[in-house]
């Protein structure tokens, strides 16, 4: 038998190196990550949400901040190119991966290589770099409109269930054809079966969305209105899937679908006049309540703040259940307009959770939280990193 | 526009084939003797006057009707209907079907402006009525759109002509393939479509 080691570290994904080419401002960024992590320091403007951008990158293959490919290409490059060199933990050794994406502003065109062969499907490397993004632009995901709590449930299931990546993607795909479909039977006072004829795919692959995010959402509301706590909200937080649909008994993906078929055909007569789809997991809503009130319309800049970071402490921990160690954290200013205590806690929360590596950007040293300050320091100007 | 110019430009009008490759093909030409290129021209023009879709079932022919609808072993009691005129080679090199053919024309595509009306689908109703027929095959692609037409030529011919079957060609794991190396939606899909031995 092998002597016993030391304890072993918690899994946790790790970004050895990161490359980047022409992406946003930053025009070439070479790093080595140490393994806890890095604190960046820079002024606004400088690069420093572009960096976090360009990593989190290798996870969505597109903009967290839904910008278009064409406008992360530095001004006057005729593309950019990030990549990473990463350690994934697996069951028994750590597999070492080596992810690349580069896009060409010319030809329009996105290429993804691991280990250096390329993907032929995008959403085949889809979660390639397993990060979630703290940013103080979360806070839309509370005070914003629905399509940014859809846009959040959809991001942390495509990341962690291929069914659901897949029926996303068909779900879609049948949307836009059936209200251009609706769109044309208005025109043209033709028959509404050209729009009918979509909705058995809607509702086969609406189904799986609605399940899922409804299995989601039952799975971490107790978490949330712990965490909600733990950071030092007094008044109960509630987590609930707002939706429409009414399914008999228990939740089943059959059930859904016949459920989600008869909601198609019932307000169809709505949707033929409209040109639009009026039923299904595309309306549905995350219900975010603080004692019983809307958090949207009724919560202050700070709870709003505290329910934003509970969110993607749950994104973090959905992942951490999928790829099995914990994800990178991408740590933008999450602290600022939150009070010294709130910010303790979140750290304190993180880190009983398994805080995976760190890569925090701060404007000012000082505004580094006592708990990371052991982190190893770059700087930031310009777009240029002095690590 | 030089005449290098245009017939370049023609080139990259078609598919797969891109201006750089366009400009190689027309210096090639240049370069051999002037019949080759009056050859090719030639034969794209029989092909644009003689070539046209059969009067019954949209297949490509140089006669009035094709070949396939004129030879009289063929069953006529089963259509099966395809999208593209093309598809019909995928299954005629089968030797498996002996019934007659539909060209559809297409799919549903609301995005890119094709609606029913675009299609044939009205001809293969008439082609039902008939009385001949026995079974309708459809045989669209097994994607988001193909699945579609299938359905709408499905609900537009129910109740046009008593006993008549309308099938949908099966969905599922690929001869000689390899089970570890399909698609989950695929394998769901043989799952769901499997059948008693």
């Amino acid at each position: 038998m092998e002597p016993a080691g030391p304890p072993a570290a918690p899994a946790r994904v790790v970004l050895r190196r990161l490359a980047v080419r022409d992406f946003r401002n930053l025009q070439r960024v070479e790093l080595a990550v140490p393994p806890d992590g890095l604190t960046v320091v820079g002024e606004n403007g400088h690069g420093k949400t572009n960096l976090l951008e360009s990593v989190y990158y290798l996870e969505l293959l597109r903009s967290v901040r839904g910008a278009r490919d064409a406008d992360l290409v530095r001004f006057g490059a005729p593309g950019f190119h990030v990549a990473a060199e990463v350690d994934l933990p697996g069951e028994h050794r750590v597999a070492s991966r080596a992810v690349g994406v580069g896009f060409e502003r010319a030809g329009k065109r996105k290429r993804v290589r691991i280990d250096g062969a390329e993907v032929p499907r995008l959403s085949d490397a889809l979660g390639a770099l397993p990060s979630v993004i703290f940013s103080p632009g979360d806070v839309v995901l509370v005070a914003g409109s629905p399509s940014e709590r859809r846009r959040y449930l959809d991001v942390a299931l495509a990341l962690t269930s291929r069914r659901y990546l897949a029926a996303l993607q068909a779900y879609r795909g049948a949307l836009v054809r059936r209200n251009a479909a609706l769109r044309d039977a208005a025109r043209t006072g033709r028959g509404e079966e050209r729009a009918t004829v979509w909705e058995p795919a809607l509702a086969e692959h609406g189904a799986v969305l609605w399940t899922e995010r409804r299995a989601w959402v039952r799975r971490h509301a107790g978490a949330f209105a712990a965490l909600c706590a733990a950071i030092g909200e007094r008044a109960p937080m509630r987590l609930r899937y707002a939706t429409a649909l009414e399914v008999d008994g228990e939740d089943s993906v059959e059930g859904a679908r016949a459920a989600l078929g008869a909601a198609l055909a019932a307000k169809r007569p709505l949707d033929l006049r409209r040109g639009l789809t009026h039923a299904g997991p595309h309306r549905d809503d995350l219900d975010l309540a603080l004692g019983g009130r809307e958090l949207r319309l009724f919560g202050s800049a700070g709870q709003q703040r505290t329910a934003a970071i509970a969110l993607r402490m749950l994104e973090a921990a959905t992942l951490r259940d999928h790829v099995g160690s914990a994800p990178l954290f991408l740590l933008d200013d999450p602290f600022a307009e939150l009070d010294a205590r709130r910010a303790h806690a979140i750290l304190a929360l993180l880190g009983d959770a398994g805080l995976g590596q760190v890569l925090l950007v701060v404007p000012r040293a000082s505004d580094v939280p006592e708990e990371l300050t052991r982190l190893p320091r770059a700087s930031i100007r310009d777009g240029v990193l002095d690590a | 526009m030089s005449a290098i110019d245009d017939l370049a430009g023609e080139l990259s009008k078609l598919p797969g084939i891109g201006r750089k490759t366009a400009l190689r093909l027309t210096y090639f030409l240049l370069k051999q003797r002037p019949e080759q290129s009056r050859r090719l021209a030639d034969a794209l023009t029989t092909l644009a006057e003689r070539v046209r879709p059969c009067a019954e079932c949209f297949n490509l022919t140089e006669e009035e009707r094709c070949s396939v609808c004129r030879d009289q072993r063929r069953d006529r009691g089963v259509i099966c209907a395809v999208e593209e005129a093309s598809d019909i080679g995928a299954i005629e090199r089968t030797g498996e079907y002996r019934g007659l053919y539909h060209v559809l024309g297409g799919r549903l595509s609301p995005l890119d402006g094709v609606m029913p009306e675009d299609l044939t689908i009205d001809r293969l109703i008439a082609r039902v009525r008939g009385g001949e027929v026995r079974e309708v095959i459809l045989a669209t692609n097994p994607s988001l759109e193909g699945e579609a037409t299938a359905l709408y030529v499905q609900r537009q011919l129910s109740g046009q002509a008593d006993g008549v079957a309308v099938t949908r060609i099966a969905r599922g794991l690929p001869v000689g393939g390899d089970l570890e190396y399909a698609d989950g939606v695929t394998i769901a899909q043989a799952l769901s479509a499997r059948r008693e031995m």
